[in-house]
Order: C-alpha cells, then sequence, then structure tokens
C-alpha cells in the first residue's frame, strides 16, 4: 500500500493564505497550492529562469503596461482550493488593482517545462482549464517546442475533469499570436533558452 | 478524485500542534498526523465505536492504575507523526506523569473494519518504525484479534519498518499484553 491510498487534509485557498500570513511556513519554501493540496515545487535550473525571462520580455512587449500586467512567478486566485504560482500570467489590470487580493483572471497562463513535464501537462493543466483559463502555454525545454493549449473543455478523463480542446505544437521558426493580442506575433525562437 | 503530487509538503509534528493551537482546522475535523501527512479519519461506525470501548475496559482492567490507558488521544510517535489510535497503554500513573502527550507507548490498538490495509501496511510500519513493541489490530471483518511485536527493519514495508512476528487470535483465543504478561485476556472480550 503506497501513500497515495491515504485520504489527506485538503486545505482552501482562505485557509492558505491565512497560513501565509500567521508565518506557519518556513521563509524559503517554495509552494503552490494546488487542488488543495500544498506542492513543493521544484528548485529551477538556469534555462528554466533564462526561459521566464525570454518569456517575460515578449510578453511584455505585446501586452502594453497601461492595461496590462505580465507577472513572474506571483500567485494566482485560481479557484477555491488553488492559488498556484505560475511562471508567467499575463492579466488586465494595473498593479494596484490587485492589492485587495490576488488576480483571479488571467488571460494567458505560462509554465517552462523540463522535469516537470508530466505535472504542467496534465496536472496543472487541467487545473487551468477547470478554471477557465483561455490560454496556456508550456515552454517545453526537452523538445524544444512551445505548447499551446485553448478551448477549456469539460473532459472526465482529465484529472480535474477538465482539458484544452486545442492544442498546437510550435516549433522554432513559428511564431504564436496570443488570443488576447490578435494582431501580435512572437517568434518562439525569441522565446527559447 | 485525489491527485497524487510527486511531492507534498510535509509537516512536523511541532508545526502540527502549532496548527491546532492556532485553531487552522475547523470544528470537529478529525485528523491524524502520519509521517508528515495530515490523513483524514473515516467516520466510524456502531461496531467500531463498542470495539473502542471494550478494548478501553479489557485493557484498564488488564493495566490497572499504574498505566494510563487512552481513548483517541493524541501520541508523540515520532517528529512527523501524531496519530491518534483507537486506544493506547503508556506506563504512569496519570496524575504524576509528565507528557501530556505520551511518547513511550507499550500497546497502541486500532479497531479496523473499512480501514484494514491501513491500518495494518501503513499504521503498521509506522509504529514498528517508532519501536512501539506491540500492536494490536481488533479486525472486525474477520471477527479475530491480530497481534503485532517485534518491530524490525524491514525494507519493503511502507516506512521500513515492520513487526516481525504476527499472530491472528480467533474469540476462543486469550492474549497477555507485553507489558502485562501475567494477565490473560480474552479475544471474546475484544470482538462486539
Amino acid at each position: 500500500m503506497s501513500e497515495s491510498a491515504i485520504r489527506t487534509r485538503r486545505w482552501s485557498r482562505v485557509e492558505y493564505d491565512r497560513l501565509i500570513e500567521e508565518g506557519v511556513f518556513q521563509p524559503g519554501e517554495r509552494l503552490e497550492l494546488l487542488a488543495g493540496q500544498l506542492v513543493v515545487r521544484e528548485p529551477q535550473g538556469t534555462p528554466h529562469a533564462t526561459g521566464i525571462r525570454l518569456l517575460t520580455r515578449a510578453l511584455r512587449e505585446v501586452f502594453a503596461e497601461d492595461r496590462w500586467i505580465v507577472d513572474m512567478q506571483l500567485p494566482v486566485a485560481l479557484d477555491e482550493e488553488s492559488e498556484p504560482e505560475p511562471d508567467v500570467t499575463v492579466t488586465a489590470g494595473n498593479p494596484r488593482d490587485f492589492l485587495p487580493s490576488h488576480p483571479a483572471r488571467p488571460v494567458l497562463v505560462v509554465e517552462v517545462a523540463e522535469a516537470s513535464l508530466a505535472l504542467d501537462r496534465e496536472e496543472k493543466g487541467s487545473l487551468y482549464a477547470r478554471a477557465r483559463v483561455p490560454e496556456y502555454w508550456i515552454l517545453n525545454l526537452r523538445d524544444r517546442v512551445l505548447e499551446v493549449y485553448r478551448e477549456p473543455h469539460p473532459d472526465p478523463s482529465s484529472p480535474h475533469g477538465w482539458a484544452y480542446r486545442s492544442r498546437q505544437n510550435l516549433a522554432a521558426g513559428e511564431h504564436v499570436t496570443p488570443s488576447a493580442a490578435p494582431t501580435a506575433r512572437i517568434a518562439v525562437t525569441n522565446l527559447m533558452p | 478524485m485525489q491527485t497524487t503530487y510527486p511531492r507534498t509538503r510535509r509537516w512536523t509534528r511541532a508545526e502540527y500542534d502549532r496548527l491546532i493551537e492556532q485553531g487552522m482546522f475547523q470544528p470537529g475535523e478529525r485528523l491524524e498526523l502520519l509521517a508528515g501527512n495530515l490523513v483524514v479519519r473515516e467516520p466510524q461506525g456502531d461496531p467500531h465505536a463498542f470495539a473502542i470501548e471494550l478494548a478501553n475496559e479489557a485493557l484498564r482492567t488488564a493495566f490497572g492504575p499504574e498505566w494510563r490507558v487512552r481513548v483517541q488521544l493524541p501520541i508523540a510517535l515520532d517528529d512527523e507523526s501524531e496519530p491518534e489510535p483507537d486506544v493506547s497503554v503508556a506506563p504512569g500513573r496519570l496524575r504524576e506523569s509528565s507528557e501530556a502527550k505520551p511518547s513511550r507507548l507499550v500497546l497502541v490498538v486500532e479497531v479496523s473494519q473499512s480501514s484494514l490495509a491501513l491500518d495494518r501496511e501503513y499504521k503498521g510500519s509506522l509504529y514498528a518504525r517508532a519501536r512501539v513493541p506491540e500492536y494490536w489490530i481488533v479486525n472486525l471483518v474477520n471477527r479475530i484479534l491480530e497481534v503485532y511485536r517485534d518491530p524490525k527493519l524491514d525494507a519493503s514495508a511502507s516506512y521500513g519498518w515492520a513487526y516481525r512476528s504476527v499472530q491472528s487470535l480467533g474469540a476462543g483465543a486469550h492474549v497477555s499484553p507485553l507489558a502485562a504478561p501475567t494477565v490473560r485476556v480474552p479475544v471474546a472480550d475484544l470482538l462486539p
């Protein structure tokens, strides 16, 4: 029997925020709340960090700062039991809009994946789809492609009951146009470390 | 459906006690800290509750006033475990005891119906790892008492430890706890 057979206590996002406020966690702990579970984030290498910087730079050129915020690894109030910190998010608004609470409705979420590819595709993909995040990218460093997911739809076979209907794999040399910036063209090459 | 993530945050016993003190849990939540996991306890039916009363009565009689016989109360098992066994026995008179949560147990008892696999493999390994010398499962499914003794290293067990000796005793048998060797408890007294 493995530990997966036990039923562990799930945390709500409100409870998680209180744990943080009360200083329950150790300094420097890297956690995300995913579907009620406190998931430990893996350490990231320089390719991962470089991918995040390249994405942020490209997306800030496309999403003007008077109307959009492009965040790196900041919390998203995704649903009642999830508060992930995606590698990059794009949200409509200005920084002070989110003083009372973390952004809940990003128009684009991006994860940079190397070792975490399965987790990012299946678990997080299903979780973002369930929260109706309209567009989700995985910068897949292993295969050097940008995976573009769109159109969340119910899918009982997915971990959280939702998945993305449309998936495109874009290689270096191709371009991507975010749904929320339909006139933009971002070269995938510019995103690859 | 519960997803199993590669690595979830483990809690220490000190952190768990602090969460309780700070009122982080909802009233009436039934939890145990098992190897760093906050495990939700399943609701218990009437036979389960009755078997706990039976074990409590039998063990109080068997051990007498020099021992603490406790029902579903937390024990300080190890640095990342604070289970609440159905019945546990620790040495010392209650009023003279310095430990609110005993850490040196001589016997732990779980009453098991739907939780048999959990109690045998998962909790059994955890109690063995903490060197609890004797562990009983009142097995309501088969109406037997399972007696586990002699914790030893076992790489195939959930937590690297298991009990070397396993005895299954039927309703006609008697059991003598290791810590009360002159006492004979009829297994029938433990079965609802």
